[in-house]
């Protein structure tokens, strides 16, 4: 893999940090609806501010939604699970597994914003939206599938993690 | 997701948005934008009270406003909040739906050229 903005090195991956907590949905796009609340439920118990909220949502609903839409096509018996970590202080991490096809969503080619123009695209923007509102995505191909952390900082994303510092 | 309509002077129609715009909300105004799309040629949409706007919520704004176009017809948002605003500007559908805090610049930006 090139070196890309948000290509992060495995450090974080591998430090296995204890999950905080863990959803898992079913692999049909109503299931979604528990995403929400429970994301409400996080970030009101760790005092995540409301604008940081609103970016892991958007970021969650992208990749979740891509992984039961385009990850599993259709098959409505598989599983998407979702976890929540807290390395250190002020900084957090959405870990998604899927049992999908690989798919490194960071290899997928940078798509320009939408085109008044093009009648031919629309949407499309997720990985624009993610590397937006998230301070690090780093992708892991594991044995039996796709492993993507989505990290941000309770500051948003004016504040630089550390590990992002050296890949943006 | 509700999703009201209001008839303003000058041909415009006002589409009043209120809630997330996620995956279901998405679902839940495809089918009234799409009908919308089919019929108005000046579409105000009001994203006010939109509290959240997903990129599912970005395809049921899109896929409509391309068909108002289209048709010859316009459409703009108006007043969507400051993250709602940055989801649209990042994905560079203000360039395809202006976005507009001014009521009267967005009625203005709606009258025929």
């Amino acid at each position: 893999m090139g070196a890309r903005p948000f290509a992060m090195p495995f450090r974080e991956m591998n430090d296995r940090s204890e999950s905080l907590a863990q959803l898992t949905l079913r692999s049909r796009l109503s299931e979604m609806a528990q995403l929400p609340p429970w994301i409400e439920g996080l970030t009101s118990r760790h005092g995540i501010p409301s604008n940081v909220q609103f970016g892991i949502e958007l970021c969650l609903e992208e990749v979740v939604s891509n992984v039961i839409r385009h990850g599993y096509a259709g098959a409505e018996d598989r599983s998407v699970v979702v976890r929540f970590v807290m390395p250190r202080d002020s900084y957090f991490a959405f870990v998604v597994e899927d049992e999908a096809p690989q798919f490194n969503p960071l290899d997928a080619p940078d798509l320009k914003a939408i085109d008044p123009e093009d009648d031919a695209r629309i949407g499309g923007q997720g990985i624009r939206l993610l590397r937006e509102f998230a301070n690090t995505v780093e992708y892991e191909r594991t044995p039996t599938g796709n492993r993507l952390r989505i990290g941000f900082s309770s500051a948003g994303k004016s504040e630089t993690s550390p590990e992002s510092r050296n890949n943006r | 997701m509700a999703i009201a309509t209001e008839e303003l002077t000058g041909g415009v129609t006002k589409v009043i948005l209120e809630g997330r715009l996620d995956i279901e909300g998405a679902a839940a105004i495809d089918l009234p934008m799409n009908v919308i799309a089919g019929s108005k040629k000046a579409v105000l949409v009001d994203m006010q009270n939109v509290s959240f706007l997903g990129s599912m919520g970005l395809r049921a704004l899109v896929a409509p406003a391309r068909a108002i176009k289209g048709r010859g017809g316009k459409i703009v948002l108006f007043a969507p909040n400051e993250l709602v605003e940055k989801v649209l500007k990042t994905s560079g559908t203000d360039s395809l739906i202006p976005v507009h805090h001014d009521l009267q610049s967005a009625l203005n930006a709606l009258q025929p050229s």
